[in-house]
């Protein structure tokens, strides 16, 4: 199941957050060695772990531990392409209610099967979206993974040429929030019933 | 800026066709307004006979096409080797930079720029579980390469082939066995990773307290499902595949 967590029940289920900061480390700064703050040695946060974000997360029921998550921004507060790479889009960065930001997609060091994490979390972006009057999402990517992005089988396109920021080649694109694309995943993961907990809307509003 | 409009046009045309036949002249019309030549958007299959699920979009000329099939330019292409070893997009002159390139490649090289091939651009198409691919963009012999073009080439490569994958298999979200890897065993992998530190059937057999002829059809069945005939491209295809489980996508 995907919890969601916002500025309400973000105490309550403080150890899933600790452990995706962990995670996050692990995945971002250690392996794929992105130059980001780290907290305490251990810990990957930054400015916008703030009050405006949104997680989907896939946690470990018994032990707690964070297993895939995704941060969600409104393009209406300060986001990462408001704020680090407004030079991605051709034209003004998005700044609307109905467009949300995702970044830090990741899934946890060593959990089972990454693939099926990343789904349901793209399955609980599509819920969470059409729920939420969210038309589309934008996010920066390496073009190392575009390939992988579009792969997932949603509607994308670019908002601007790709270009060169400290040696790797990143850009930013625009998915498409659908009834189409949902049930396509619904589909191809056998989901009868949705991933996010209508009770965990109401506490994490 | 106006680059990225027609970009962005022909995004969204390639996001909207449902045939391979629509895909194909609006590649044809980007590919020559970003200057290129030539192009060949593939997935790396070898062989002459190939699933009707691989992509395969291209323009360079059969008899062009006859003669690396005949001299089995595939085994050791060294665009193709250079794609495993990179996440992202290439120019061929850097090749020899990348790769410790073998005499017969450097006369490969040699040949394809004999038959008419300048300069190129390529961008590795890496789908985690999925057979590996790329994007070949080039200019004719003694033409030179739009370096400007090179952004904007390389969305049109992700998109095109995002396009012709979802078109290949026709539309749905399975993808059929034929393209799609099976992931191997732990009994599979543990074989292909002791190929990979260099024993012999007989070495794993004794390590894994097996029999030599059960790693031997280990060995094999791992071939088969990542498609590949060596156990050099076995060791590789298994690593990268390992490699990217958690390499997570969006910044």
């Amino acid at each position: 199941m995907i919890r969601i967590v916002g500025a309400k029940n973000r105490e309550a289920l403080a150890p899933e957050l600790q452990s995706m900061h962990r995670h996050r480390k692990q995945v971002f700064v250690d392996f794929l060695k992105w130059d980001i703050p780290v907290i305490d040695g251990q810990y990957e946060i930054d400015q916008f772990d703030n009050d405006d974000a949104v997680y989907l997360m896939v946690s470990d029921p018994q032990t707690r531990a964070h297993l895939g998550s995704v941060r969600l921004l409104p393009t209406q507060c300060p986001h990462l392409m408001s704020e680090i790479f407004p030079f991605l889009c051709d034209g003004a960065p998005p700044n609307s209610e109905d467009v949300w930001e995702i970044t830090r997609l990741c899934t946890a060091p060593k959990v089972a099967d990454p693939s099926t994490v990343r789904r349901h979390l793209c399955t609980a972006l599509m819920e969470y979206g059409l729920l939420h009057g969210i038309r589309r999402y934008v996010s920066v990517t390496h073009m190392a993974f575009l390939a992988q992005v579009l792969a997932v089988g949603w509607n994308c396109e670019p908002l601007g040429l790709p270009q060169m920021v400290n040696g790797e080649e990143i850009g930013a694109i625009a998915i498409e929030v659908s009834a189409e694309s949902l049930s396509h995943f619904r589909k191809s993961l056998g989901l009868k019933r949705p991933l996010i907990a209508l009770s965990d809307q109401a506490q994490a509003a | 800026m106006g680059q990225f409009h027609d970009v962005q046009a022909f995004v969204r045309e390639a996001n909207r066709v449902t045939e391979m036949a629509e895909l194909e002249p609006a590649l044809a019309s980007i590919m020559q307004s970003l200057g290129f030549d030539l192009y060949a958007f593939v997935h790396h299959v070898p062989g002459s006979v190939v699933p009707e699920s691989v992509v395969r979009l291209s323009n360079y000329p059969e008899a062009w096409r006859d003669i690396m099939r005949a001299r089995n330019y595939f085994a050791d292409n060294p665009v193709i080797m250079a794609c495993q070893k990179r996440s992202v997009g290439f120019i061929w002159s850097q090749l020899p930079s990348l790769l410790n390139l073998s005499a017969r490649q450097k006369e490969s090289l040699d040949e394809w720029n004999r038959m008419g091939f300048g300069e190129g651009f390529t961008v590795p198409m890496h789908v985690p579980g999925e057979i590996m691919g790329s994007c070949s963009m080039s200019v004719g012999r003694g033409a030179s390469l739009p370096e400007a073009s090179l952004p904007a080439a390389q969305y049109v490569a992700c998109f095109t082939f995002e396009a012709a994958r979802r078109i290949a298999r026709g539309g749905t979200e399975k993808l059929t066995p034929s393209t799609k890897v099976r992931n191997l065993t732990q009994r599979q992998l543990d074989c292909v990773v002791l190929v990979g530190r260099g024993k012999s059937d007989w070495d794993i057999s004794r390590l894994l307290g097996i029999s030599d002829q059960t790693v031997h059809q280990h060995v094999e069945e791992a071939k088969r499902r990542f498609g590949v005939a060596s156990r050099t491209q076995l060791v590789v295809r298994a690593l990268y595949n390992s490699q990217l489980t958690f390499s997570d996508i969006i910044q």
